[in-house]
């Protein structure tokens, strides 16, 4: 068909990207095939035999249908379900949204709720084709203002019911400790927050700000640490969305650092996925309740304080 | 992070009620995430109670406390002028963040004053000029000699410096991280961390140099009288002293800190004449400068002795 097109055996070999003599030969083929030339090469340049114009119109309608096959298979293809590792405790509206925009892309997302670790190794090993995975808040494409959830009314933290923020230095004991007075409250992490770089990012600022590392545990089922929660007898790590469905008070930990961040990440070696377009990446950061991250100056740090005498022996 | 091995501490006490103040006390550091070792003693009755009393841990700043005792002693026997001047470059100097260790001049001071900055403020240049006119062997020769078996005195105050800065490069986050990992697996990379290799010192021993001290029964009399009158004039409150600030009572002590470690040991002195030695050292889990609250559970820990043991 490209050779009746073109009049020219070379041009045509051209245009399908393919050597002059295997077309030259694939043509020959045919001719041996159906019985008579269909090309006439006696000229400069060639034209089309009487056998070749009948056959052209059935050749163009054999090639039509191969075509519709190929994108047939192809569109099913991308059909398939596409796993998507998301957190625990999604907003399931703002999930849904992320489903219908899916569609709209041709991709059929399909939510699971994991673990953030194991949406890292699902990523590796492909069964996730994409994951919201934790990052460190100052890299993170989204992040997650993390907060205290505590029983209402009794504001857990100690400090006024207007302040905007906890900070951690404020979940110190107070003095005098009074006689019988119940232990502080321990600091739950549910399994979200489970990830080493927080673990060990919490616990160096809980240090920092004078809080034994056995304030800080880990939640267990988060229906239990709920309970404990809004009993007054624990303070629960979570976000404003988390607390507020389940009737916690919560205040957001002003220490930004310990905030959650998320980037969308897709499977390596996944042919043809690639990245997800950014608004399907912005739409499933919003399930976790994200929203962009403000890229800011550096993250205010200890001054410039005269180290050698901080490593002496002193007092 | 890893729960390191459960250690029980073994507690010590004259009857059941001290025994049970003294494994309250242990309970109250270990929920805290603190180890170490406590122990009081009624100087007059010999009356105790503490726990791990013989667990030789490196003492930081507490040292100060019998080297300013053979310091005294040599000036008592006239061997040394407290008069003598003795100048202080801080291009030099042992580093500290008080006294003439964080001078920025050079200074020209007595060596009675030395002693005077060295306990009151922990001054580390001041302790350091003194161990140049009375060398650590010669100090840890004295305390044989005296039978202060417990205590050793093997180094100058700036040698802790230099080793957690050669672990460290000046980084006091990774220095306190090493200390306390180091604590965690028991192989000490900061060599002034290990009992073996550091000043060092028992409760035991250093509550029974207090108590000679008290008594006149180690020196002589001029010299352990400076001591104790020095000792009153430390100006750190936030430990041992912080559960016994009151007019009726007087605290005379001497703290140690150095990254993880948080000691102290001093002579509490009431007007109705009890006197109750103590000594309290610790090494914390947790990778903090400061904490307030292992501070306070050690000044909770003195008073509730002190209480106990009165009479």
């Amino acid at each position: 068909m490209a050779t009746a097109d073109e009049t020219s055996f070379s041009r045509a070999a051209d245009r399908l990207g393919i050597a002059q003599p295997l077309l030259s030969r694939r043509v020959k083929t045919l001719e041996e095939h159906f019985g008579g030339p269909l090309f006439d090469r006696s000229r400069r340049q060639i034209t089309t035999t009487e056998l070749g114009m009948l056959l052209l119109p059935y050749a163009r309608d054999v090639l039509d249908r191969a075509q519709r096959l190929r994108q047939a298979a192809r569109s099913a293809r991308r059909s398939r379900v596409c796993a998507v590792g998301v957190p625990a405790d999604c907003a399931p509206a703002a999930l849904a949204r992320a489903l219908r925009a899916g569609t709209e892309h041709g991709i059929t997302f399909g939510m699971r709720e994991l673990p953030p670790l194991a949406r890292v190794s699902g990523l590796a090993d492909g069964s996730l084709g994409y994951a919201l995975v934790r990052a460190a808040p100052e890299q993170a494409a989204f992040r997650v203002p993390l907060g205290l959830a505590s029983a209402p009314g009794a504001d857990g933290t100690g400090s006024g019911a207007r302040r905007r923020t906890v900070h951690l230095e404020q979940l110190r004991p107070r003095r005098p400790r009074t006689a019988g007075s119940a232990a502080p409250s321990p600091l739950l992490l549910l399994t979200e927050d489970q990830v080493p770089y927080f673990e060990d990012r919490l616990s160096r600022t809980a240090a920092r700000a004078g809080l034994p590392e056995a304030r800080i545990r880990p939640a267990g089922p988060a229906a239990t640490a709920l309970a404990e929660t809004l009993a007054g007898r624990a303070l629960l790590l979570c976000t404003e969305p988390f607390a507020r469905q389940h009737g916690a008070h919560w205040a957001p930990l002003a220490d930004r650092a310990l905030h959650r961040g998320y980037d969308v990440s897709a499977a390596p070696d996944r042919n043809g996925a690639g990245e997800l377009p950014g608004r399907l990446a912005a739409l499933l950061a919003a399930a976790v309740g994200a929203a962009p991250a403000r890229r800011g100056g550096p993250e205010p740090g200890a001054g410039d304080e005269d180290v050698p005498a901080r490593l002496a022996a002193r007092g | 992070m890893s729960a390191p091995a459960p250690h029980h501490p073994v507690c010590t006490g004259d009857d059941g009620a001290l025994l049970d103040v003294a494994e309250a006390i242990a309970a109250d550091w270990a929920a805290l995430g603190v180890h170490g070792s406590f122990l009081a003693r009624n100087i007059d009755t010999g009356e105790q109670l503490g726990f791990d009393v013989d667990a030789s841990t490196p003492l930081a700043s507490v040292v100060k406390v019998p080297l300013a005792l053979v310091v005294l002693d040599r000036v008592a026997a006239g061997e040394l002028d407290p008069a003598r001047p003795v100048s202080v470059d801080p291009g030099t100097s042992s580093v500290g963040p008080t006294g003439l260790a964080a001078f920025r001049h050079p200074a020209t001071v007595a060596v009675g004053d030395l002693l005077l900055l060295m306990l009151s403020v922990s001054d580390n240049a001041a302790a350091d000029a003194l161990l140049d006119l009375v060398p650590a062997a010669d100090v840890d020769a004295r305390l044989r000699a005296w039978g202060c078996d417990g205590i050793r005195m093997r180094h100058r105050m700036n040698h802790l410096y230099e080793c957690a800065a050669g672990a460290a490069g000046n980084d006091f986050s990774l220095a306190l991280e090493l200390a306390v990992r180091d604590e965690r697996t028991g192989r000490h990379t900061i060599e002034t961390l290990d009992p073996a290799h550091a000043n060092a010192g028992s409760a035991a021993a250093l509550v029974g140099l207090l108590q000679r001290v008290w008594c006149d029964e180690i020196a002589s009399p001029p010299a352990t009288a400076e001591l104790r009158r020095l000792m009153g004039l430390q100006v750190f409150t936030h430990r041992l002293a912080s559960e016994l600030r009151t007019d009726t009572l007087r605290w005379s002590g001497k703290t140690g800190t150095f990254l993880h470690l948080r000691h102290e040991i001093g002579v509490v002195e009431a007007d109705s004449g009890d006197r109750v030695a103590m000594a309290a050292l610790t090494r914390a889990d947790r990778c903090a400068g400061l904490a307030a609250d292992v501070d306070l559970a050690i000044g909770v820990a003195g008073r509730e002795a002190f209480e106990v043991l009165r009479g």
